[in-house]
């Protein structure tokens, strides 16, 4: 979740609050506070609430929540005679773009920073790391419109971001570092974004970086808004709380006409919502009224209709508003979850164990009984120890993981003895004997099934131990079984046995080889048993 | 006063002895005098005895004093081998002329004049001579000198004595019953009745056995348990299912964006091999894509079913649920789960790739956010968490979503899962018509904030030591 750096002068300038009780409010209106700090509070927003990603976002919201000033806002967009044009060549590429423009802004410093805090949070929430939006502002006053959204080739020139020279499309996207960041959502396309204005000077090459010319400083007046990507919804809504955000900062809004429909879009959204299934989902008893006027401290344009109907005007930068319950929830965040008093409903039902865990807790009794520990290993584990230290073969149905995070953690495991040696292996200096058991699930062929392993090591532990051990296991469990002869290579010859019941090998015991403890950097001898519970389960 | 039968034989034997050595009494009881100072400190304890300890220094004739003693010392060496007289520089040839002449001289033997030794006719015993013989009784001079010349060496000595204390003496007079003491009974002893006759030997209570570990159920899995028993308490059915999951299940069901990062294999495992999508997987397309028919907007963008049928590592126990909720369409359904799930993290203290989940849902007509609440807080209660408040909160597949937080001691207000109501979204199209209240937990969070571990790891690698350690049962906590 996107972190935000509300700096204190400038929250508590245009909210008129003082930060003590901001601080104190925002948990309730939805967000974690990261850190206090002495100019600045770092809080983290929920991804949903994209417009609470600025100082003039937060500003807002504080203002309704604490009664300050309720309801919408209303946002004027003037009429501009600047227009875009978006070449067809991007159809493929990245098509959409949304533009707007901000006049007679003054911005200062701690205003600077909300909007580069607020576009980068944008990045990162809405346009996933810039592949499907990103975003421009730019110095209106040192271009000359129209303007020219178009794909360009490599080998075109202009000043990026903090360079002083010219480099190719191509150099940017080795050499500046937004370039490399960013170039793998380009690169592989056949043209390159570019905006020019009508002399040909480049702004933006999006979504990598803007041309140094329209730089936005401390003197910037107007600006030019733009925001390319490959979603026209999240192009727009994005646009959307971009203007918002700076007609808060002080700025006036502007349309601009790209290819032909004119653009922003502030007007609020429309929709009717139903007073008792609001009431019956939060369990509340809100009159129409009373849920107008919670909505409105949400910054909901709301009058009620009759006892039974709210009216909403949805601003604009809502996006997260995709449903009725979305504003049901902020019926409660405007009362305040605190006045919300817990209730149990009577509906009765009766517990009921699932008979899989039911059996695993009978596993644990016989094991413990036996005088073993339980350990509770990790299922994510590793050809090396599963396989090749026990000298056992792969089996065929093991489970890779396509992008393992270690070489410890490169399959799913198949087996639960192979985990109980190398636990052994981390515990050699702790006193023995040592009796450990673990039961769990594996996976085979995508199928999650469930095993137990036991293991015992001192310097009297062998066959006969695991022998008496597995049978008394076996005999607890209910289940008759024969004991044939095994060539399981992770135990000594003529010392093990498959443990064979209805016919079929369900598991083996008996003594570890020596060299399958060396390579576990075990030096006592180890008498062990695995089970497959499958039998026990069918 | 309970004394052993080696105590009290020592105890009679000191009557009327008073003070000896260890040894003394070491012959008549026939026992290693070792064992003679241990019962003698046993009973000294009680005050029925003393044992004085006394530092002396013995005298050791060395190999050298020895050799000397049998071939007289290097000066008496010396003057036996001349005649009368001598030159000096004829006696230099012997071996102990360095030492011997100085000190045939010293005693008087010799005299020495112009270059020639000249026997006195006047050689007795000197005392360094009588003081080898016997070097206990010589004078401290002499036993300093012995001691210089390396003839004899001096070592430190303790010698016990015991003797018997007023006490002891009272104790004896009073009488004592001599009869073997028995340790373990043998089954013929209890049989036939014999033990009535026996002297039962008392332990010391005062020395701790060697520790012996049972074998247990593991600490986290007891909590686990505890948790499980819990809910099932309040009525709730278990639920289990497999850990690798279709995409479908884990994240399209569940209203998750296709596009949404947590989706992507940076932080999600990913597996080779497609899971078929259920039938009437058409019906979540519709709700991505236009929000079905619920007024919903839908997330809009084209859904891809191929994406759906890509195979997972649970991410969250929740794709049991919807499963569950998928077959179960009528109220009432509660259900939970605790299971492992996995995200692709790198390991660290309080992050590992896979851990446990708790999960619970209830499905019922008319059951509300209030009644949400109402679990959540009736669950963290019986938990032992007993002040939980409520924060708004985000989920993507919840709405209203709220996290609740629980008050600890050293911590203050701590986040503790989060839970909402399922969106409309998610379960329409199961036709399912009454709410979902949902709930998680990150169980391995809470057993640390219950065991007091700082590192994850020590769960599911755990120290034998450690388990050996924790006690089933910990006083003052349920």
């Amino acid at each position: 979740m996107p972190v935000v750096s509300l700096p204190y002068k400038y929250l508590e300038r245009l909210s008129g609050v003082d930060r003590k009780i901001i601080i104190e409010n925002l948990p309730m209106l939805g967000s974690d506070i990261e850190r206090i700090l002495d100019e600045q509070v770092d809080v983290e927003f929920f991804p949903s609430r994209a417009d609470l990603y600025s100082t003039e976002g937060v500003a807002r919201a504080i203002r309704g929540y604490l009664g300050i000033e309720t309801g919408e806002e209303n946002y004027q967009v003037g009429i501009s005679d600047i227009s875009f044009s978006v070449d067809s060549n991007l159809k493929n590429i990245r098509p959409f773009i949304a533009s707007a423009v901000i006049r007679d802004i003054t911005l200062d410093n701690e205003a600077i920073l909300s909007l580069m805090g607020l576009q980068e949070a944008l990045h990162w929430v809405v346009g996933r790391g810039r592949a499907k939006v990103a975003i421009g502002v730019h110095n209106l006053d040192v271009v000359k419109p129209p303007f020219r959204y178009f794909g360009a080739p490599l080998s075109r020139k202009f000043v990026p971001l903090d360079f002083q020279k010219e480099l190719s499309l191509e150099e940017i996207l080795k050499e500046h570092p937004k370039g490399r960041d960013y170039a793998h959502i380009v690169i592989d396309k056949p043209l390159m974004p570019l905006i020019e204005d009508t002399e040909g000077n480049v702004l933006s090459f999006p979504p990598i970086i803007n041309g140094e010319l329209t730089r936005v400083s401390e003197s910037s007046k107007n600006l030019l808004l733009d925001v390319t990507g490959t979603d026209q919804r999240a192009v727009q809504i994005a646009m959307k709380i971009l203007c918002t955000a700076l007609i808060t900062a002080g700025g006036r809004c502007e349309s601009v006409n790209v290819n032909g429909i004119t653009m922003p879009d502030l007007a609020p959204a429309k929709r009717e919502i139903d007073v008792p299934s609001c009431n019956r989902l939060l369990g509340t008893a809100y009159s129409a009224d009373e849920i107008a006027s919670l909505l409105q401290k949400m910054r909901y344009g709301a009058q009620p209709d009759g006892k039974d109907k709210v009216n909403l005007r949805i601003p604009c930068y809502r996006a997260d508003i995709m449903h009725e319950w979305d504003v049901y929830e902020d019926v409660a965040i405007g009362a305040g979850y605190t006045s919300l008093e817990a209730s149990l409903p009577a509906t009765f039902s009766n517990g009921c164990e699932h008979p899989i865990m039911a059996r695993a807790s009978a596993i644990r009794e016989i094991c413990s009984g036996l005088g073993y520990l339980e350990v509770m290993p990790f299922t994510l584990s590793s050809e090396s120890v599963m396989y090749t230290k026990m000298k056992r073969e792969e089996n065929p149905g093991v489970l890779r993981v396509l992008h393992p995070i270690s070489e410890e953690q490169t399959i799913v495991r198949t087996d639960l003895l192979p985990l109980l040696l190398d636990l052994l292996r981390m515990n050699k200096r702790r006193e023995l004997p040592q009796r450990i058991f673990h039961t769990g699930d594996i996976v085979l062929d995508l199928k999650t099934s469930r095993k137990v392993a036991l293991v015992s090591t001192h310097p009297g532990a062998d066959f006969s131990e695991a022998y008496a051990t597995a049978d008394a296991l076996l005999r607890e469990l209910g289940l008759e079984y024969l004991p044939y002869d095994s060539n399981d290579p992770a135990f000594i010859p003529g010392r093990v046995v498959d443990i064979v019941v209805d016919g079929k090998k369900t598991g083996v015991f008996g003594e570890i080889h020596p060299e399958v403890l060396n390579r576990f950097d075990i030096d006592q001898p180890v008498a062990a048993i695995e089970l497959d519970l499958r039998v026990i389960e069918a | 006063m309970q004394l052993t039968i080696n105590e009290k034989k020592l105890l009679l034997n000191m009557t009327g002895t008073g003070e000896k050595s260890p040894e003394y009494f070491a012959d008549i009881l026939q026992k290693p005098s070792e064992s003679v100072i241990q019962y003698a400190n046993l009973l000294s304890q009680k005050g029925l005895a003393e044992v004085r300890r006394e530092l002396s220094t013995l005298l050791v004739i060395t190999d050298e004093g020895e050799l000397s003693l049998r071939e007289g010392l290097p000066e008496r060496q010396l003057f036996n081998s001349f005649d009368v007289s001598i030159p000096v520089s004829e006696l230099n040839k012997h071996q102990h002329a360095r030492i011997g002449i100085g000190w045939m001289k010293r005693l008087g033997w010799v005299s020495i004049n112009e270059g020639i030794i000249k026997k006195t006719g006047n050689a007795p015993e000197s005392p360094i001579e009588k003081g080898l013989k016997s070097p206990e009784s010589a004078s401290s001079d002499v036993q300093k000198e012995l001691i210089r010349r390396g003839l004899v060496s001096a070592r430190e000595e303790v010698t016990l004595t015991i003797a018997i204390t007023a006490a002891g003496s009272k104790l004896v007079a009073s009488g004592i019953d001599l009869r073997d003491e028995t340790g373990t009974l043998t089954s013929d002893q209890i049989s036939s009745g014999t033990w009535k006759d026996l002297a039962l030997r008392r332990y010391d209570i005062s020395k701790r056995p060697r520790p012996v570990w049972p074998g247990k159920i593991h600490p986290y899995q007891r909590m686990i348990d505890e948790m499980r028993r819990i809910l099932l308490d309040m009525g709730f059915t278990e639920l289990y299912g497999d850990i690798i999951q279709g995409a479908f299940w884990n994240f399209d069901a569940l209203f998750q964006p296709q596009d949404h990062p947590a989706r992507e294999m940076q932080d999600t495992f990913h597996l080779a091999g497609k899971k078929e999508l259920p039938k009437g997987w058409e019906r979540i397309r519709d709700m991505h894509e236009k929000g079905g028919d619920i007024g919903s907007t839908g997330w809009g963008g084209k859904w891809d079913p191929e994406k759906a049928r890509a195979t997972v590592l649970r991410t969250h126990t929740t794709s049991l649920s919807i499963q569950h909720l998928a077959e179960h369409k009528n109220p009432p359904v509660k259900a939970f789960c605790v299971g492992r799930v996995y995200r692709r993290e790198s390991i660290d203290p309080t992050h590992l790739p896979e851990f446990e989940q708790l999960e619970g849902i209830v499905m019922d007509n008319d059951v509300s956010f209030k009644n949400l609440l109402g679990f959540l807080k009736e669950f963290y209660v019986r938990m032992g968490f007993s002040s939980v408040r409520f924060r708004p909160g985000y989920f993507p597949y919840t709405e209203p979503s709220v996290e609740p937080e629980v008050f600890i001691e050293e911590l203050g207000w701590v986040e503790l899962g989060g839970a909402g109501i399922f969106r409309e979204e998610v379960t329409a199209p199961w036709g399912i018509n009454c709410p979902v209240l949902a709930w998680g937990l990150g169980v391995s969070r809470v057993a640390m904030l219950r065991m007091g571990l700082s590192d994850l790891r020590e769960l599911y690698q755990s120290d034998i030591d450690w388990m050996r350690k924790v006690p089933v049962m910990q006083r003052g906590k349920a």
